[in-house]
């Protein structure tokens, strides 16, 4: 199998950080689907502490529990870009995967309740282009 | 039918509180042409619905929350809400504006904009989720600060996505120049909170999951070109790691930093109070609000000694200016300590730093004594007395209850000549422009619409000389007395120009950290970004006929309510006495009125009264003159009559 290319979260407090600023969310959700919605975005910023925000993405594993958790087979590896993706027609929204999940990176999209997450872009990350603080990158790495 | 322009949710909500009423409207098509947004809406709204002579704290008065067609886009900073209500503290048109994450949520709740009147008769907060609202009980949030509001609200609905503006201790006490908080984020000027408290409504809370559309898919490109603009402007990077306290050591440099009460424009301790020194002792971490490209807020904890454990998103350089060399306070872990009780509170800190000054220098004249402050000696450079008297004036305890009326009001009372003290325009404590040092703002705070403020003009381009910016937006022949801080050449059109730029970024609605400081965009490209959110189709012209019409709408409000030229004046003491540094010598006096003259003529207002004039038919505002003529403010009605 190629090495799994991911997106990853590089930091160096206090001045280079994520600073909540969720203009990852809206590229995100205007990449897929033409709108401004943090709810359809494939990666949510959460509120850790009052002034720690922190972007949630999924990190591709290599053995996705996601995957395995998913009773029709919705869930797969794209062997071009290594992204795990969610294949749309399959999924039947029963929230397995976003329970198996340890990065808690899957959630369900508010209208057409199906599970939806980190695809890449389809190589090109726009939460990486459209971050402002330049704190997402793109690795290449095992993962 | 379908509202016509993408950018909006295309309804509002309209809340009577006496009734326990919520009917939902749909944005009318007009409102959004002519007004735009944000702080547009809620102008003519308060033409339209609050009549002269309203007393601000009754269930008359309109509180008013909007969004802009801008508002929950990748636009950038386009996360700010916009509050309007009749001020409470000037008794003229008043609004107020914050950062935070709050108007988005309310925009993907389904919601451009929320009205609110009347009055209940116990604790209300209105929850909003997905194109539905109701009024809910909070007796059990009366008297929690805004921290603990949002705690309780999040763990009470188990979401802590949700958003909330609210207010604390010193709206529920109508302090009259409270503000409205979100995430410790103030909408703090001109007494909203108090508003707010008025009418029971102790927050709103709003979860949202739809989306915001926009006309054209070009948009999203366009708003990666300007926020790039702003990351490649040479000042980001600074505004970026100091936020707005890297203003503190350069102000003072020039002599623009108010200290002891406007007696000077320079604070020999500066270094104490400096970004630098923040960052050093007690940054945490840096704190941007949505979609912004800057991220200027940084969160600090004092980490030692008697202020330890406080905590705040981010002080700003007006709280350093007010809490601080206002009073001669030198001490920066009590800055933050004050910081945090106004934003729990609920207090403007430019208004509260600025009556505790006034305070002090009345105590040190002798005009108060220990009687009247119950034994609290004020004293010049002592935290103690800055924090005891924003406890004071939150809890409207004895001088604090005085100075909870703001410094006019409060002046009054005292009497003995304590007006003089009093720095404020039209009811207004004087926010950290030492207008002798930057000549513009001598203009700029007695043409603001809602009384001394840098934001309605905020003339930046001469504050430390922003040429590029000045040749761009302005063109070389007016240099170089255009940038030059101690020259009123041009001023009145850069004030002008600001003011309609400005009142568009607060309808749009975006930060004004990117159209006016630092200056990265502009008219073409709001125009353009507006256009293609919306699909009007607006271009320069229009645009700032759009300005113009609010920032007119704005005056004839204040016009209607009593004010004119006689109104539009710095306070005494700005007026005789010179200013520090580059401004020595300087006095207001001599210079505002050739420059308010010039203003008038370039407003098309009458030069006498200050009243805007027929003119303003050109404006779509027929109505509005008409009502102005119907009360004899109107100059070509006066002039029928002889």
């Amino acid at each position: 199998m190629s090495m799994a290319k991911r997106i990853v979260l590089v930091e160096d407090p206090p001045l280079k950080t994520c600073v909540g600023c969720r203009t990852c969310e809206l590229a995100c959700s205007f990449f897929h689907e033409k709108v401004f919605n943090p709810q359809k975005s494939r990666v949510q910023v959460i509120r850790e502490e009052l002034a720690i925000s922190r972007p949630i993405f999924c990190v591709q594993c290599s053995d996705p529990p996601c995957a395995a958790a998913c009773s029709q087979g919705a869930i797969v590896r794209n062997t071009k870009m290594g992204a795990v993706i969610i294949v749309e027609d399959l999924c039947t929204g029963c929230g397995a995967c976003i329970e198996a999940c340890p990065f808690r990176a899957i959630w369900l999209h508010p209208e057409k309740k199906i599970a939806i997450k980190c695809d890449l872009c389809g190589g090109l990350p726009v939460c990486i282009k459209y971050c402002p603080q330049r704190v997402l990158l793109y690795t290449e790495e095992g993962g | 039918m379908l509202f016509e322009y993408s950018g909006y949710t295309g309804k509002y909500l309209r809340v009577d509180l006496t009734r326990g009423k919520i009917v939902e409207v749909p944005t009318e098509e007009w409102r959004a042409r002519l007004y735009l947004g944000g702080n547009g809406f809620g102008t003519r709204i308060i033409w339209d619905e609050v009549l002269a002579g309203t007393d601000p704290l009754s269930p008359e008065n309109r509180l008013i929350f909007a969004t802009g067609p801008l508002t929950g886009t990748i636009w950038p900073s386009a996360g700010r809400l916009e509050v309007i209500g009749k001020s409470p503290l000037t008794g003229i048109y008043g609004d107020a504006n914050s950062g935070g994450h709050f108007a988005p949520e309310l925009k993907y709740a389904g919601y451009d904009m929320i009205i609110f009147q009347g009055r209940s008769g116990k604790p209300l907060y209105l929850w909003i989720e997905d194109d539905s609202a109701e009024l809910r009980d909070a007796s059990h949030l009366w008297g929690k600060t805004t921290w603990e509001t949002e705690e309780i609200i999040h763990r009470d609905h188990g979401d802590d996505k949700i958003e909330i503006a609210g207010i604390g201790p010193a709206g529920e006490k109508s302090v009259r120049f409270a503000s409205v908080i979100t995430r410790g984020r103030a909408a703090a000027r001109t007494g909203q909170g108090a508003i707010m408290g008025s009418k029971n409504l102790k927050c709103i809370a709003v979860r949202g999951t739809k989306d915001v559309k926009v006309a054209d898919d070009e948009f999203y490109d366009y708003a990666y070109e300007i926020h790039q603009q702003i990351l490649a402007n040479d000042y980001t990077p600074n505004e970026s790691r100091y936020g707005t306290p890297g203003l503190v050591t350069l102000m003072n440099e020039i002599g623009r930093f108010p200290t002891k009460n406007f007696q000077r424009g320079d604070f020999e301790f500066a270094n104490d109070i400096s970004a630098e020194v923040i960052e050093r002792d007690f940054l945490v971490r840096r704190v941007g609000c949505f979609a912004c490209p800057i991220g200027c807020g940084r969160a600090a904890e004092v980490r030692e000694g008697p202020y330890k454990g406080i905590y705040t998103e981010g002080v700003e350089y007006e709280t350093i200016n007010a809490l601080g060399a206002r009073s001669w306070n030198r001490d920066m872990a009590s800055i933050l300590r004050g910081d945090f009780l106004c934003d729990s509170y609920g207090l403007d800190t430019i208004s509260t730093g600025g009556a505790i000054a006034f305070a002090i220098e009345c105590f040190e004249k002798g005009i108060i004594t220990k009687k009247d402050t119950g034994g609290l000696e004020l004293k010049w450079g002592d935290p103690e007395v800055v924090l005891q008297l924003i406890e004071k004036i939150a809890r409207r305890e004895g001088v604090g209850d005085v100075l909870a009326e703001g410094v006019r009001r409060a002046a009054q009372k005292f009497g003995n000549g304590a007006d003089y003290y009093a720095i404020h325009v039209k009811g207004m404590e004087t926010s950290a422009q030492d207008p002798r040092a930057q000549q513009s703002y001598i203009l700029a705070h007695i043409t603001s619409t809602r009384g001394a403020d840098h934001l309605k003009g905020f003339p930046c381009i001469d504050e430390s000389g922003y040429v590029d910016a000045a040749v761009e937006r302005y063109g070389r022949q007016y240099l170089p007395e255009i940038v030059d801080g101690v020259s009123t050449k041009y001023k009145p059109m850069v004030v002008k120009d600001g003011e309609e730029l400005g009142v568009i970024a607060d309808s749009a609605i975006v930060c004004k950290f990117g159209t006016q400081f630092p200056p990265c965009y502009y008219w073409p490209e709001l125009a353009r970004g507006i256009s293609l959110a919306t699909g009007m189709e607006l271009d320069v012209a229009e645009l700032k006929k759009i300005g113009e019409r609010i920032y007119n709408l704005q005056r004839c409000f204040n016009v209607r309510e009593g004010i004119s030229r006689k109104d539009d004046t710095q306070p005494k003491r700005i007026l005789v006495e010179g200013g520090s540094g580059r401004a020595k010598g300087y006095s207001a006096g001599p210079l505002q009125d050739p420059m308010l003259d010039e203003y008038y003529e370039l407003r098309r207002w009458d030069k006498k009264t200050g009243w805007p004039t027929r003119a303003i038919e050109e404006l779509d505002l027929k109505d509005v003159a008409d009502a102005l003529e119907k009360i004899g403010r109107l100059p070509e009605s006066q002039k029928k009559k002889f």
